[in-house]
């Protein structure tokens, strides 16, 4: 009772954090749940991607009604991401759970330093392309080098598999920088490939009985209200202060699971 | 090409994923209401349903588009859906409670 009152919590502030700054919010969950729940981290790993999956739904159905996202490029990509996840979901019980945690200490500062640094790299342009009465105006784009794409996406998939995470940080600068998509559609894309990406290795992890239905439900329902009360927010709300707060407690998390390692090595 | 926008088709993708977030919303929150009265299989079996359905959502929308895609006889794209749609059903069918 009281640890499905605190999963809700805990949902909800993931599921809002991460549609405030499009991170997706899946790469707080894994590491909370298994340090501060005393979850088995692959169980950790199968419960968070539900709470992914409801976080893509809830806020892509919103991107979509914006027609920021490309519903093309993302299936093209998704045929790496899903792969990479089935595969690594596949493969998850021969990493030992050190392995994955220091995996994910690195994931976790890697999107931190990522965050922290898009600020430098936004073009001129993509700061005056929102809302022109009401409708949200995209500059012609085509994108470019699918070969990088996919091999980028198909380790953001095989990434998402392994650690229970939607992979954004990869695929948004990915799209961004390399493939000639403007950010915003990169970040709705990102977000829309999510819930096929994470279902390819969830699927997999629930066969397996690695998804603790009882966990999954209390995160989901706070994940989801989360989310969708994120996404109304976005507009209005000043994200840097959110963007320093997200990246604050990566990097907390981040320690954590590299202390927690050093504990079990010694 | 790809920055040929079509509102009806996404509105039909957005639909499929709203209903299934929503759907999943309701039936977790009636398995954990449940739970609060009678502790015990119901509630978890809910819970279940719950996770299941938030699983199928994504697999739905890839069938959807699949199903778009080839009614606008867009066969690239119709083709790679269905190759997503291939990798997806294959999790299901292997990876089965080893490890």
């Amino acid at each position: 009772m009281l640890v499905s009152v605190l999963l809700i919590i805990l949902g909800f502030f993931a599921g809002l954090l991460g549609a405030l700054t499009g991170i997706g919010g899946g790469v707080l969950l894994t590491p909370v749940l298994a340090l501060y729940f005393g979850i088995p981290i692959r169980e950790a790993i199968g419960t968070s991607l539900v709470a992914v999956i409801t976080t893509s739904a809830a806020s892509s159905s919103i991107h979509l009604q914006r027609h920021t996202t490309d519903i093309r490029l993302g299936m093209t990509l998704e045929l790496a991401t899903a792969f990479g996840a089935a595969v690594t979901a596949y493969l998850v019980g021969y990493f030992n759970r050190n392995a994955l945690e220091g995996l994910f200490a690195g994931f976790l500062l890697y999107s931190a330093i990522t965050i922290l640094t898009k600020g430098g790299k936004i073009r001129p342009e993509d700061e005056s392309s929102p809302a022109v009465n009401g409708e949200t105006v995209i500059p012609p784009y085509e994108p470019k080098r699918y070969p990088l794409g996919l091999s980028a996406s198909l380790v953001a998939g095989a990434l998402s598999g392994l650690l229970g995470i939607g992979g954004g940080p990869i695929k948004v600068p990915v799209m961004y920088l390399f493939m000639n998509v403007p950010l915003m559609v990169a970040t709705a894309t990102s977000n829309f490939m999510i819930g096929v990406t994470a279902a390819a290795s969830a699927i997999v992890y629930y066969r397996r009985g690695d998804i603790l239905v009882q966990l999954a439900a209390p995160l989901a329902v706070g994940v989801f209200m989360g989310s969708l009360l994120g996404a109304r927010l976005a507009p209005r709300i000043h994200t840097k202060v959110v963007v320093y707060l997200l990246v604050g407690v990566m990097f907390y998390l981040a320690g954590h699971l590299l202390f927690h390692l050093l504990q079990g090595v010694i | 090409m790809s920055q040929v926008r079509e509102p009806a088709f996404d509105r039909a993708v957005a639909m499929v994923l709203r209903v299934g977030a929503f759907s999943c919303f309701f039936v977790m929150l009636a398995g954990l209401f449940v739970g609060l009265f009678l502790p015990g299989p119901i509630p978890l079996g809910i819970e279940r349903a719950g996770v299941l359905l938030m699983l199928a959502t994504p697999v739905v929308r890839v069938v959807v588009a699949c199903f778009l895609f080839f009614r606008e006889k867009d066969w690239k794209y119709g083709w790679i859906s269905l190759g997503v749609l291939v990798i997806l059903l294959l999790g299901s069918v292997f990876g089965i409670g080893e490890h």
